[in-house]
């Protein structure tokens, strides 16, 4: 009888010690984060601009298609502005220096950001490239993004203007089809307007289609060979 | 765009706040995602199962709210939402930067975060609860 009771009190024992484990097995707490993912480039976008202004440098970030002319308008732009300003360029491709190379010709300093594989210039590339520049020792930075009409729209780099390039070779459709970089551009650059009748494409129309988007950005159509439409280019970013 | 890195970031975000409070499994996590950021909700969610695989996350629930655009008027003050333009040709509606109001040029002041809300952790009660 002894034993019965006592392999009874010990089988009751144990069940209730696996309920009090079940109950005690953990509890769920609502934790607030408020984390913003995409705060951080932001962030150190700021702070690019903060220092470039603290040492009077004005950085313009020249985003556009693939070979639409932002290295050719970069050139022009140095070769007009050689007198006025103390330049630099940054210029950033997955890999090689070859346009990093063809504007340091003009005799500016360059340096190259190799991404690697991203696909866009992010805030903290242009941070670790404005240590390899004397700042106090220019008024003007051209930065050149990665060829590319989607992604560097997300990406700040903490420049005061922003130029997207396109080009006539690219079709009729480039800004309809990629209207959101469009509305971070203060310029919109119309390249090739040389080739706009072979290729059959109506200027005015993308620049309608351009300012359909984003009234504010002011568009110039330019032939960056020939240097056409570079002094209205100027003009529109106010240098 | 970058769905897969941004994504990427959340999860590392969550894990490492878990850690922190000695975190058994994660439960949910909640998100803010505005409009205007250009990430396709659809990408991320299939990012976000791929990237808890094998993590206390594995089994959460992703919660996504989107947040409205939020334009301001430089000229008459208008402060909402932004105006979409309505052309067929776009299959998305696509923003543009004119006030809806007055057609004068917007600045836009929301709509574009990725922010990781709250999460849901599962602790042991017998472990560090730093719960704030």
């Amino acid at each position: 009888m002894k034993q019965l009771l006592k392999e009874a009190l010990q089988s009751r024992v144990i069940s209730q010690v696996k309920d009090v484990v079940k109950a005690e097995e953990g509890e769920i707490f609502d934790i607030e984060l408020d984390v913003d993912i995409l705060e951080a480039n932001r962030k150190l976008a700021t702070e690019n601009k903060e220092l470039l202004k603290k040492n009077g440098v004005k950085a313009i970030d020249v985003m556009g298609a693939i070979g639409s002319g932002k290295t050719s308008l970069i050139e022009k732009l140095v070769q007009h502005l050689k007198g006025k300003y103390r330049m630099a360029a940054f210029k950033g491709d997955l890999t090689t220096t070859i346009d990093a190379e063809l504007i340091a010709r003009h005799g500016v300093a360059v340096v190259p950001i190799n991404t690697g594989k991203e696909c866009h210039l992010d805030a903290n590339l242009v941070k670790k490239a404005l240590k390899r520049i004397n700042l106090k020792d220019m008024d003007l930075l051209f930065i050149e993004n990665v060829g590319n009409l989607i992604c560097p729209a997300e990406f700040p780099l903490g420049s005061d203007k922003r130029i997207v390039v396109v080009s006539v070779t690219e079709g009729p459709y480039m800004v309809v089809k990629h209207p959101f970089i469009f509305m971070d551009a203060d310029v919109v650059v119309i390249n090739k307007i040389d080739l706009a009748q072979a290729m059959e494409v109506d200027v005015n129309k993308l620049e309608n289609d351009a300012k359909a988007i984003n009234p504010k950005a002011k568009v110039v159509a330019t032939n960056c060979r020939s240097g056409e439409g570079i002094p209205s280019v100027i003009k529109a970013l106010q240098l | 765009m970058h769905e897969f890195s941004v994504t990427s970031q959340i999860v590392e975000a969550v894990l490492k706040e878990a850690k922190k409070h000695d975190a058994k499994k994660v439960v949910e996590v909640h998100l803010d995602i505005g409009k205007l950021t250009f990430l396709g909700l659809e990408q991320v969610r299939f990012s976000y199962e791929v990237l808890v695989k094998g993590t206390i996350m594995e089994g959460s629930k992703l919660y996504i709210k989107e947040k409205d655009g939020i334009v301001k008027c430089n000229g008459c003050g208008y402060e909402g939402d932004v105006k979409y333009e309505d052309d067929p040709i776009y299959h998305v509606p696509t923003p543009t930067l004119h006030c809806p109001k007055c057609g004068e040029t917007v600045e836009i002041v929301g709509g574009r975060e990725c922010t990781i809300r709250d999460v849901k952790l599962l602790i042991d009660k017998d472990g560090k609860t730093n719960a704030n």
